[in-house]
């Protein structure tokens, strides 16, 4: 960590350490996950059909594994919706210098199609790379389910490009 | 159907690959409203080019939706527990994903059975875009 060299070229507000969304209930739509399975070119029936789905044992449609993106950027939308910034303006994101770092996904449970889920997001911290020529904000996102607890937690870092 | 289960996954194991793309503007579009991420710098050409690329270029979840699938077709995705990656290379319009994944590891813990698969996605032989890795139980 360099934060004095980079809080002076740094954009992200490094300020919003521990802020977090309000929590957002969102129901699993079936549009929307056949929506994004398509688009991503899934195959496995079980995230495309409900008979197929029940077949091999689940209580409805099964979403992707990465669909997870899909509640968090609704959850961004539905913040919007209610006044309050979502995280990624909260921490001062530039969109025309911001990259995608990493991505990672911790699963305690699936979501299916008609769930009821909560979704809020948290800042965890900052930090400068590669000299200073990047900074690194870390989110992290999770989707817990009204009777079955904690579903999936997304850890993402993105990166301001500096120079 | 599976030629191996991952129950019989063994060390050096080579996942059946997945292949997306190419990579399109309409894909682009699509993923964007499929996934909700409205970043401009993927679907708008002139926000593009203002920031300073010649053009837009994927979302790097488009990648992990895609080194994901190699995992979820082979072991289903009840058995994922989980999937980290990261973005090494833009994807650009025109490029194929083509992803693969390798056993590196297998470790017990509270008496269940884990793999470790390292996931990489490339648009070319020498051009990588994501590398991974995910835990999946096999037992």
């Amino acid at each position: 960590m360099t934060n004095s060299v980079a809080n002076e070229i740094g954009i992200f507000d490094r300020s919003t350490v521990g802020a977090r969304t309000s929590p957002v209930l969102i129901t699993v739509e079936r549009g929307s996950v056949d929506f994004f399975a398509k688009t991503i070119g899934e195959t496995g029936s079980i995230h495309l059909y409900k008979g197929a789905a029940h077949e091999a044992g689940f209580p409805d449609v099964v979403a992707p594994i990465t669909y997870p993106i899909a509640l968090s950027m609704l959850a961004n939308q539905v913040v919007a919706s209610r006044g309050e910034k979502p995280l990624f303006e909260r921490i001062g994101s530039d969109f025309s210098r911001l990259l995608h770092g990493e991505e990672r996904y911790d699963y305690a449970d699936l979501i299916y199609v008609g769930d009821n889920v909560v979704v809020q997001s948290e800042v965890l911290g900052f930090a400068d790379i590669k000299g200073g020529a990047m900074e690194v904000a870390s989110l992290k996102t999770t989707i817990t389910h009204s009777e079955r607890g904690l579903l999936v937690t997304m850890t993402s870092t993105a990166i301001h490009r500096l120079q | 159907m599976l030629a191996i289960t991952p129950a019989d996954a063994k060390l050096g194991y080579s996942l059946p690959k997945v292949e997306f793309g190419p990579v399109s503007r309409s894909t682009l579009a699509l993923y964007a409203g499929a996934s909700g991420d409205h970043n401009p710098i993927h679907i708008d050409i002139d926000f593009a080019k203002r920031a300073g690329m010649k053009d837009v270029f994927a979302h790097g979840m488009l990648s992990m939706a895609q080194v994901a699938r190699v995992v979820t077709d082979w072991a289903g995705i009840d058995k994922v527990r989980s999937i980290d990656v990261r973005f090494k290379s833009l994807t650009h319009i025109g490029d194929k994903i083509s992803c693969g994944g390798e056993i590196v590891d297998a470790f017990c813990e509270d008496n269940l059975e884990f793999v470790r698969v390292k996931l990489i996605a490339n648009t070319s032989e020498a051009n990588t875009t994501v590398v991974g890795e995910a835990i999946v139980q096999v037992t």
